[in-house]
């Protein structure tokens, strides 16, 4: 009996890779042979952003994860997560809380530099993220206006919770009227003077024309761009076209502009190698993961992009280790016994944030210097 | 064929056995298990093993590295559960062989051989799977309050018996390939038994006989020399040990504790019982080596970090050339520290299906010229301040089986990342 029920529920291997890599995608769907090379390209790609999609349901558990074993306070992950808590590893709730808190830092100290100047933030690939009603709720006075941009697919399962979570409704009419909320009548788009979900391809924004309209955004106010996991899943010269539009055409200069990235890093060792083939595995690609492979590449690429008034970087081991204050180390230690410090150290290693900005005309008293400058950023020996 | 080689079959197929048959083998194991000391004798020649964590095909690649039971003599340094896909078959297969071979195999607890570690690293959660309620965890977490603490390895050779095997590199005329007349103290050997380097004892003048060596940097297996990873302080052959009598091999799953000082306090312990949070029998299971002085506090919260002159003091004190340990990832698979005083052996190669590393275990030859190691006198070593010699090691260094030949559940990523 046990046998038979353990055979049941463990399927081979093999069958899972040869759906999702060797093969090819088109087989699943039907004979290849009647589909054009071009259609069968669509099937490919359309599988492909599927799964980068479904990645926000793999961040919105390990959110949910961390937060209900103590390592994060987030009253809002809940209303995102779909039934029981998908308890992760120590490890992993160790570097959601990292990372989060990482981000956090920047972002608070974005905002409360000049705290009654109004903000903005454009969140890539925002998914389920919960950041803009963390923020709204920890700085009830903030002028913040808030952009999020994801596929459609995930902005409607994301209006969709909104609609139904009087917590998350409650949240944002308290910072606008609540007749000036507007959804789409797709459910894909959610439009208010504070807030703001738009479903949007990031590829579209890679064009040189037709680049799609941004109901609400501000062309002039002090901008924080966001990317978690988000651009790393592009092509490279994609990723390139995407930050010229964001930071030419829609955040022209004079805006005092900025971009946070979290991305992998260090591909190029045993871990590194692992984790490429294990996520390609899964389906999922690491496009940009070799060209900025290392903190000075990644510093060196958001000076190329015109952040020209700073660029730091540092990895999740780093931030872990000196961003966090021995009081508050020893409590997420206690969170749960963490008996894999080398794999954390190795794990931690292959992960960073990098930051950099531009103040516009603002130079010595600009908004972004004066939040990031004591920052403290890693060096990595690789000059730039 | 018996009720147990059946058993045994059916495991090294992967295939978890009946609850009632786990029952019994359980019930076996402890009375095995309860008869043996907190700290086992074991005879050389013996191949020392360290954490497993459940990775199934790679324990069955290990067997095929070093040789199957009962035709090698085995020591596992604990940590069997946890992390892997496959604890229970993993355990469940080296426990029927502990209760089929008992002079042959030796299993000593790891920190993860615990009620409390298990229901978090992943062995609890596989048992409610795979049988669908907690009997079988509670038979296995019965059974692990019972392994012994560690091990003693009396008689083992200091120099190694030339192999015959094959350079898995043409030496360079850098390379080192040891006379005939000089000792062989170290070998390291791929999985296919070839060898990737070879290091000869020091004389006792502190001459190393011929070039300390190099290793080829296009060698198959990116294995470093003795010392591991680099700028651990052991490097050098002309630390220490020197030709004199061999002393014996204290293996633990984790290190030392400051509440122990002699062999005979680990064995007047009270084993019988779930790991607790702290003491000596803690420790023992959760402590790590690590370049300080003295004792320090542990990040994993549970043990500590003891540094180089712990060490010595109590190889000194306890007639011992080497403490054998498991317990912390090593890239390399191995890392001796403290000129030699200690080993890390790590057998989980790409640990945890993500971190990219190999693995290895050690081997220790019996002494065959002169009846072994003189048997140690209780703490009256009578020793000079040198030290003993260190035993001939041989380290087999091997990857993660084929990708293949392993069943990956299907509904679970392969392993965590930040997405």
């Amino acid at each position: 009996m046990a046998e038979q029920r353990q055979a049941a529920q463990i399927p081979n291997l093999l069958s899972l890779r040869g759906s999702r890599t060797s093969r090819g995608r088109g087989r699943g769907h039907g004979s290849p042979n009647l589909r054009s090379p071009e259609e069968s390209r669509e099937v490919t790609e359309s599988v492909k952003d599927k799964i980068v999609q479904q990645t926000d349901q793999d961040a919105s558990d390990s959110r949910m994860s961390a937060v209900s074993l103590g390592y994060l306070e987030d009253d809002f992950a809940a209303a995102f997560s779909n039934g029981p808590v998908n308890r992760r590893y120590p490890i992993i709730n160790r570097g959601t809380y990292a990372r989060t808190t990482a981000i956090d830092r920047l972002v608070d100290k974005f905002l409360s530099t000049y705290p009654k100047e109004p903000k903005q933030i454009i969140s890539l690939g925002a998914g389920s993220d919960t950041r803009y009603f963390r923020l709204v709720t920890s700085h009830p006075d903030i002028q913040l206006l808030y952009h999020e941009l994801d596929f459609a697919d995930n902005t409607r399962s994301k209006i969709n919770t909104i609609k139904n979570s009087p917590l998350l409704l409650k949240t944002i009419s308290s910072h606008t009227d609540v007749d000036s909320i507007q959804i789409s009548a797709d459910g894909t788009t959610l439009t208010s003077p504070t807030y703001n979900i738009h479903a949007l391809d990031l590829r579209d924004l890679a064009k040189d024309e037709n680049i799609p309209n941004l109901p609400n955004l501000s062309k002039t106010t002090p901008t924080l761009l966001l990317s978690e996991c988000c651009l790393i899943y592009l092509p490279p010269s994609s990723t390139i076209f995407i930050l010229r539009t964001l930071t030419q055409t829609l955040l022209p200069q004079p805006t005092p502009l900025s971009l946070i990235l979290y991305e992998p890093i260090n591909p190029h060792d045993a871990f590194g190698q692992v984790m490429i083939q294990n996520l390609l595995q899964r389906g999922i690609h690491l496009q940009t993961l070799h060209a900025y492979s290392s903190l000075s590449l990644q510093k060196q690429r958001l000076k190329d992009a015109g952040f020209t008034g700073g660029q730091e970087a540092a990895d999740v081991d780093f931030i872990y280790e000196r961003w966090i204050g021995k009081g508050e180390r020893d409590r997420v230690g206690r969170c749960e016994f963490l008996d894999e410090i080398e794999e954390w150290r190795l794990l931690a290693r292959h992960y960073c944030v990098a930051w950099g900005w531009r103040d516009g005309v603002g130079g010595e008293g600009g908004v972004f210097g004066k939040a990031w400058g004591d920052v403290e950023g890693q060096d990595d020996g690789g000059g730039g | 064929m018996s009720d147990l080689d059946t058993a045994i079959a059916q495991l090294r197929a992967c295939r978890p056995i009946p609850e009632v048959q786990v029952r019994e083998l359980c019930y076996k194991a402890t009375e095995l298990l309860i008869e043996e000391g907190n700290v086992v004798g074991v005879d050389a020649p013996v191949t020392i093993c360290g954490d497993i964590h459940g990775q199934f095909h790679d324990l069955m690649e290990l067997f095929r590295v070093g040789g199957d039971v009962p035709e090698t003599n085995y020591l596992f340094m604990g940590d069997f559960v946890d992390r892997g896909f496959y604890s229970l078959e993993s355990f469940l297969l080296l426990l029927c062989l502990k209760v089929r071979y008992p002079d042959r195999i030796t299993l000593i607890r790891g920190n993860h051989e615990s009620r409390q570690i298990t229901t978090v690293y992943g062995f609890y959660d596989e048992c409610m799977r795979k049988y669908g309620s907690a009997n079988v965890w509670r038979h296995c977490c019965e059974v692990f309050d019972y392994l012994a603490l560690g091990a003693l390895v009396t008689g083992a050779a200091t120099s190694l018996e030339p192999t015959s095997a094959e350079y898995a590199n043409e030496p360079s005329s850098q390379a080192t390939i040891p006379g005939d007349d000089n000792e062989i103290e170290i070998e390291i050997l791929n999985s296919e038994g070839q060898i990737i380097n070879r290091f000869p004892r020091a004389t006792p003048n502190g001459d190393v006989p011929s070039h300390p060596p190099k290793l080829d940097s296009s060698s198959p297996l990116a294995t470093p020399t003795r010392t591991g990873a680099p700028g651990t302080g052991a490097s050098g052959l002309s630390s220490g040990s020197t030709a004199n009598e061999g002393g014996a091999v204290l293996c633990v799953h984790g290190g030392l504790s400051p509440l122990i000082d002699t062999i005979d306090k680990i064995r007047l312990l009270d084993r019988k019982q779930e790991v607790p949070h702290e003491g000596a029998m803690c420790d023992l299971l959760w402590s790590d080596p690590d370049e300080i002085d003295g004792w320090g506090l542990s990040p994993r919260g549970a043990g500590f970090l003891f540094g180089a002159d712990i060490v010595k003091a109590f190889n000194h004190k306890n007639d011992l050339s080497l403490i054998a340990r498991a317990h912390q990832l090593v890239m390399e698979g191995f890392k001796e520290m403290f000129e030699s005083r200690i080993v890390t052996v790590w057998s989980a190669p790409n640990y945890c299906y993500r971190c990219g590393n190999v693995a290895a275990i050690l081997e220790l030859g019996e002494d065959g010229s002169n009846g072994g190691y003189v048997a140690r006198s209780n703490g009256e070593s009578g020793q000079s301040g040198q030290g003993r010699v260190g035993p001939g090691r041989r380290y087999r260094v091997f990857e993660a089986a084929p990708q293949d030949s392993r069943g990956m559940p299907a509904k679970k990523p392969v392993a965590d990342y930040f997405l």
